[in-house]
C-alpha cells in the first residue's frame, strides 16, 4: 500500500526521530509514575491505613478514579464508534484519537481498583467462586469483554496504517519495528476483496463497541444503583453514568486534539472546524447531563427520604464549593463557552473542555464519598477520620501516577503508530481531489 | 526600703492564694455513680453485682480496675468480698449456699457494696435489701390451649407465704432478645395464669425457651425460672434445592439466560471480526503466491 510522502511524515512525527521535548517529558511523566510506585510500596509493606480510607468511608480517591478512567474508556468508543457508523466527513483526523482513549483508559483503570483491594492475593476467587447474582461480576466480565473488543477495534483500524508503513521505503526505523509492521499488517495490500472485509469488520465492531461502552458502563453504575446507600439507589444511574462518560470523554477528546496539534504541528490536519464541531457536541452533551444531574437531585429533594434529605444537606454545607464547581460551573460554562459564535476560538474551547473534565472528575468525587459519609446509623463518639474521608499522599501519588501512565502511552504509541489515521486522511485527500 | 518591704510581704502574701488556685485545679474529683443489683437464675444460683460508672459529656462511662467490697448485714457488717470491676465497671460476687447470710428484723438481707475512692475518684456506697424468693414455673396443656402458671413464695419461718401484687413477665428468648409475652400480676395465692400463643416459631422441632422473671422488684430483685418445651411451631430452616434467588448459590434463571445471550451476542460478533482477520491474512497469502508464481 503507498501513501503521499508528506501525509506519511506529517502523521508519524515521533516513529523515525525521538525528539528531546519527547524524552525529557517522559522522564518528567516517568518520575510522578515512580513516586506513585512508592506509594504503592508504602500500602503493600503497611496497609490500606495509609490511605484515607476507613472502617466507613471504605472507597475513596481509587474508586472515583477507576469511574471516572473507565467513562473516558467508554466515551472514547462510543464517540470513534458513533462517527465511523454515520461516516462523518470530517471525524477522520480525530478518530484515532478516541479510540486510543478507549484503550489507554481501559487499561489503567481496573488498576485503581486493585489498589482498593485489602486481599488482592484472593483476586482469584472472583474467577473460581463467580456469583451471576453480584454486579462485580457482571462488572469482571464486561470489563474483560470490552477489553478484547476495544483491542479488536483499534487492531482494524490501524491494519492500513502498518501496510502503508510496511510498503513505506524511506522509512528509517528499527528493524524490529519493519517487522512488526509486517507481521500486524497481515499481508493487507488494500486489494477491493480485503477493503470489503475490512470495512464489515470495522463496521460491526463500531456497532458492537457502542453497545458494550453502553452496557458496560451501565453495568459500573448499577454497582452504586443496586444498593439501597442514600444517593446512589437510583433507576437514573444507568444512563446518567453513560452520558456523563461521554461528556469527560468529548472533553479530554478536545484537549488531546489541542495538545497534538500544538507538540506535532498539526494545525493543517486538526482545524477549528474540528474544535468547533467536537465542542458543539460537548455542549448537546453537557445539557443532557445537566438534565439528568437536576432530575436525579431534583427526585431526591423532593422526595424528601431522611437520609437523602441528610445527604443533600450535606452536599450543600460540607461540600458547597465542589458541588457548585461540579453540577453548575463545569455544565454552565462549557455551554456559555461554546454557545456563543463569538468565544469559539480554539483555546477558548480547549479551556471549555479542561473545566468540564475537571468538573466531571469532581463529580465523581461528589458521587462516591459523601454517600459513604452518610450511613443509616448515626455514629457518635469516634474520631473524625472515622466518618470523614480526606485523601492521603499515596492516594494522591498514584492518582497523578495514573495521569502520567495515560500520557506516557500516548507517547510510547506515538513511537509505533500514527496518531492520525493515514489510511483514512488519503481517502479525505482523494475524494477532496475528486470532488 | 521600707517600699520595697512591703512589696516583699504583699507578693509573699499572695503566694499562698495562687498556689491553693493551682492546686484545687489538680484534685478536680470524679464522682461515680454505683448501683448494687440481686440476681437469682432458674438454678438457683446467687450473685449481687456492682456497676461502678461516671458521667462525662453527658456519657455514662465504666471505671474498669477499681477495687469495690461486698458486704452482708445491717448495722453489723460483715465483709464478703473485695473485687476489681472489669473493663465494664462491673464487680461480681457470688453467694454460694455454704454462705451463711444474715438478716434484719424484716427477715430480709442487707447487702452493700462499697467504693474507698482514691486520689481522682469519690468514695461511694450502695445498700439494698432483699427477700429470697422461690418461683415456680409450670408449664401444661388444657384443653389443647398452652398454659403457662407461675407461683411465688416466700419463707416465712419455716413456713411458705404466698406473694400478692407483685408482677411477674413471661418472656421467650429469640435471636437478639428476650420477647415479652405478658406480664402477670400474682393474685392472692402467689399465683398467675396465662395462655401461650400458638404460632410463635420454634427450632426444627418447635422446641423454645419459657422465662418467668422479676425484674429489678424492690422486694427481690431480679429472679428468674426457665423452662425448655416444645411448643413452638417447627421452622424449616433448609433451602429447596431449585431455589434460585438472589442469596442463594444458584442464580435465577432469567440472569444465566440474559448474561448468556448477550455474551454469546457480543463474542459471536468478535469471532466475525476474527475470522475476518484470517480471511485477509489468507487472501494476501493467495496473492502473494499468485506473484511469485507470475
Amino acid at each position: 500500500m503507498k501513501a503521499d510522502r508528506k501525509l506519511i511524515q506529517d502523521l508519524t512525527p515521533e516513529i523515525e526521530n525521538t525528539s528531546i521535548t519527547w524524552y525529557i517529558t517522559f522522564i518528567i511523566l516517568f518520575g510522578i509514575f515512580a513516586t506513585g510506585v512508592y506509594g504503592l510500596y508504602q500500602q503493600i509493606d503497611k496497609g490500606h491505613i495509609v490511605t484515607g480510607m476507613r472502617d466507613n468511608v471504605v472507597w475513596g480517591f481509587y474508586i472515583v478514579n477507576f469511574i471516572f478512567f473507565m467513562g473516558l474508556s467508554y466515551s472514547g468508543a462510543l464517540i470513534s464508534g458513533v462517527l465511523h457508523l454515520f461516516n462523518t466527513g470530517w471525524r477522520k483526523p480525530i478518530i484515532r484519537i478516541a479510540e486510543l482513549i478507549t484503550i489507554i483508559s481501559l487499561i489503567i483503570g481496573p488498576f485503581f481498583i486493585f489498589f482498593c483491594i485489602g486481599r488482592l492475593d484472593r483476586l482469584y476467587y472472583l474467577f473460581l467462586y463467580p456469583r451471576i447474582q453480584s454486579p462485580i461480576t457482571w462488572d469482571v466480565i464486561a470489563i474483560m469483554t470490552d477489553l478484547v473488543g476495544c483491542f479488536l477495534y483499534l487492531y482494524l483500524s490501524f491494519i492500513e496504517d502498518f501496510a502503508i508503513l510496511r510498503d513505506y521505503p524511506d522509512l528509517k526505523v528499527a528493524p524490529w519495528k519493519k517487522k512488526l509492521y509486517k507481521t500486524l499488517s497481515l499481508g493487507f495490500t488494500g486489494t477491493e476483496k480485503q477493503m470489503k472485509i475490512l470495512n464489515n469488520a470495522r463496521t460491526v465492531m463500531a456497532a458492537m463497541v457502542i453497545a458494550i461502552a453502553i452496557i458496560v458502563y451501565s453495568v459500573l453504575a448499577w454497582i452504586f444503583g443496586v444498593t439501597l446507600q442514600p444517593g446512589w439507589h437510583s433507576t437514573i444511574f444507568g444512563p446518567y453514568f453513560v452520558i456523563a462518560a461521554v461528556f469527560s470523554g468529548t472533553g479530554l477528546l478536545i484537549i488531546l486534539m489541542w495538545i497534538f496539534r500544538k507538540i506535532y504541528h498539526l494545525e493543517a490536519y486538526i482545524t477549528k472546524r474540528h474544535f468547533v464541531n467536537v465542542g458543539v457536541l460537548l455542549t448537546v452533551i453537557a445539557a443532557f447531563y445537566g438534565y439528568f444531574t437536576f432530575s436525579d437531585y431534583l427526585t431526591k429533594w423532593y422526595g424528601s427520604i431522611k437520609m437523602d434529605s441528610i445527604l443533600i444537606d450535606k452536599l450543600f454545607t460540607d461540600y458547597y464549593s465542589l458541588f457548585i464547581f461540579a453540577n453548575y460551573i463545569g455544565i454552565l460554562l462549557p455551554c456559555i463557552i461554546i454557545a456563543f459564535p463569538r468565544f469559539r476560538t480554539i483555546p477558548n474551547i480547549t479551556i471549555a473542555a479542561v473545566i468540564a473534565v475537571t468538573a466531571l472528575w469532581v463529580n465523581r468525587y461528589i458521587i462516591v464519598i459523601p454517600t459513604l459519609e452518610t450511613p443509616f446509623l448515626p455514629i457518635q463518639d469516634v474520631r473524625p477520620d472515622w466518618i470523614t474521608y480526606s485523601p492521603t499522599w499515596v492516594e494522591w501519588s498514584l492518582t497523578l501516577a495514573g495521569v502520567s501512565v495515560f500520557a506516557m502511552l500516548f507517547m510510547l504509541v506515538s513511537k509505533i503508530a500514527p496518531i492520525i489515521s493515514i489510511s483514512e486522511m488519503q481517502e479525505q485527500d482523494e475524494n477532496e481531489l475528486l470532488n | 526600703m521600707k517600699k520595697k518591704v512591703v512589696f516583699a510581704i504583699l507578693c509573699l502574701s499572695l503566694l499562698p492564694l495562687s498556689s491553693f488556685q493551682l492546686f484545687s485545679q489538680e484534685v478536680t474529683l470524679i464522682t461515680p455513680y454505683i448501683s448494687l443489683q440481686y440476681f437469682k437464675n432458674t438454678d438457683d444460683q446467687r450473685y449481687v453485682q456492682t456497676t461502678l460508672t461516671y458521667s462525662s459529656n453527658r456519657m455514662e462511662l465504666p471505671l474498669p480496675g477499681m477495687e469495690v467490697t461486698f458486704f452482708n448485714g445491717g448495722d453489723k457488717k460483715e465483709t464478703l468480698a473485695s473485687i476489681v470491676t472489669d473493663n465494664k465497671g462491673v464487680a461480681r460476687f457470688e453467694l454460694t449456699k455454704e454462705l451463711s447470710l444474715k438478716s434484719n428484723s424484716d427477715g430480709m438481707w442487707v447487702f452493700s457494696s462499697e467504693f474507698k475512692g482514691n486520689d481522682s475518684i469519690e468514695a461511694a456506697t450502695v445498700e439494698i435489701t432483699v427477700k429470697d424468693v422461690r418461683l415456680e414455673l409450670a408449664l401444661a396443656v388444657v384443653d389443647t390451649v398452652k398454659m403457662i402458671t407461675v407461683k411465688a413464695f416466700t419463707d416465712d419461718n419455716g413456713s411458705e407465704k404466698p406473694v400478692s401484687g407483685e408482677t411477674v413477665k413471661i418472656y421467650v428468648p429469640r435471636m437478639f432478645s428476650l420477647l415479652p409475652i405478658s406480664e402477670l400480676t400474682l393474685d392472692d395465692s402467689g399465683t398467675a395464669t396465662v395462655e401461650f400463643p400458638s404460632d410463635m416459631p420454634g427450632d426444627t422441632v418447635g422446641k423454645l425457651a419459657i422465662i418467668a422473671k422479676f425484674e429489678e422488684n424492690a422486694t427481690f430483685g431480679n429472679v428468674e425460672k426457665r423452662e425448655n418445651i416444645a411448643w413452638g411451631v417447627p421452622t424449616d430452616y433448609s433451602i429447596p434445592k431449585s431455589h434460585r434467588a438472589l442469596w442463594t448459590k444458584t442464580a435465577p434463571k432469567w440472569m444465566i439466560y440474559t448474561l448468556s445471550v448477550l455474551l454469546a451476542g457480543v463474542w459471536g460478533h468478535y469471532l466475525f471480526a476474527f475470522i475476518s482477520l484470517i480471511k485477509i491474512n489468507l487472501d494476501a497469502k493467495r496473492k502473494a503466491k499468485e506473484e511469485y508464481r507470475v
